[in-house]
């Protein structure tokens, strides 16, 4: 199944996103959890930690550097760029603003 | 009542932190002090017209103000800083003017992208605007890093950075802080909301700094929100409210502060 989390600030997307993720994959799933928002959280809410959530490469760095350009498939991308979360999750950050943008 | 002086703040912060609630009564607040307040709703949630009070406005504010030019949307002629607050503002109690930047609607996409188009050209001439150079202005931003990255601000000399007792806050408040003190010239200051005393030290050591003010964790805050009324005028007293009128006076004085050195 795919499972798309919105709602306003605050309410806790972040939260029960992880929890179902975590969830799924106790009862047997492959579950891959997507973060998109630019604010990425979700390694908190998963366990990962807050200081190494804080640190996580994104897909958009990876495609920037280049590094990406050598992975041929979405498999080979979630491979090198996701992180491992708490009962197998496998956790992919797509970007984070952290910078003034120069424009 | 003497003019008071002017400040130029904005309110940035993770969503559900309480950047509309604490810059709605901020505003109302300085208006009471005597400053002439012109509040900016930066976020196409409706929280900062809720927080002040004011009127909801049903359609994106400034869609009429700008023309289509190519791709893009240009201010027609005729209509600057002035002339979009005396006609696209609306009043809230205090004499507070709030100019939005316009709530999605059910008639598609095209009104809210015109609205926030025209706010974007507005704000970015409100600095140099003579008109406004006794206003006090504050800026009520939407969610995350992102405003302070693109500097959904410019007018802006004094940053407030809310942040809640959770890891997710403290990390979003610290990278906010990190972006806008990256910029000169601007003052970057933290606002703990929703605290208590003992949850105030443990989130300012997971910020790694004190902040310059707190704002307790109140339940009037959450029953002026249900009931659908500015908690300034809901629970005037409530100790969030209090907080909030301390914390404007703390900005007053900072704000001489950093004249007189100056």
């Amino acid at each position: 199944m795919k499972i798309i989390v919105a709602g306003k600030g605050g309410v806790g997307k972040t939260t029960i996103s992880g929890t179902i993720a975590r969830s799924l994959a106790r009862s047997g799933h492959s579950v891959l959890a997507l973060d998109a928002d630019n604010n990425p959280m979700l390694g908190i809410s998963l366990g990962v930690g807050p200081e190494r959530t804080d640190e996580l490469g994104t897909l958009r760095q990876a495609l920037e550097s280049g590094e990406v350009a050598h992975q041929p498939s979405t498999a080979g991308a979630i491979e090198t760029f996701g992180t491992d979360a708490p009962d197998g999750v496998r956790l992919v950050v797509l970007s984070r603003i952290d910078r003034a943008d120069p424009g | 009542m003497a003019p008071a002086m002017p400040l130029r703040i904005a309110v940035a912060g993770k969503g559900g932190a309480g950047k509309s609630m604490i810059a709605g009564t901020m505003a109302r607040a300085l208006a009471r002090r005597g400053h002439s307040v012109l509040a900016l709703g930066t976020d196409a949630m409706p929280g900062l017209t809720h927080s002040l009070g004011a009127p909801p406005s049903l359609e994106p504010a400034l869609a009429e103000a700008v023309e289509p030019d190519g791709r893009r949307w240009r201010l027609k002629k005729g209509i600057g800083p002035v002339r979009a607050v005396q006609r696209y503002a609306t009043t809230a109690p205090d004499g507070v003017r709030l100019l939005d930047c316009g709530t999605p609607t059910g008639r598609g996409a095209d009104p809210v992208y015109a609205s926030i188009s025209a706010f974007a050209q507005v704000i970015r001439r409100l600095e140099d605007a003579n008109a406004f150079r006794d206003w006090t202005l504050v800026g009520d931003l939407a969610a995350g890093p992102e405003p302070a990255a693109v500097n959904w601000a410019p007018y802006a000399d004094t940053w407030l950075v809310v942040v809640e007792p959770t890891w997710k806050s403290v990390l979003t408040a610290r990278r906010i802080a990190r972006i806008t003190r990256s910029r000169a010239g601007k003052s970057t200051l933290l606002v703990m909301n929703k605290a208590s005393e003992s949850g105030l030290r443990a989130a300012e050591q997971m910020l790694g700094e004190r902040v310059f003010a707190s704002i307790p964790a109140d339940g009037a805050v959450i029953d002026a929100d249900r009931a659908g009324v500015a908690p300034i005028d809901h629970s005037p007293s409530s100790p969030a409210v209090h907080a909030i009128e301390r914390l404007v006076e703390a900005l007053e004085r900072a704000s001489i502060d950093r004249m007189v050195k100056s």
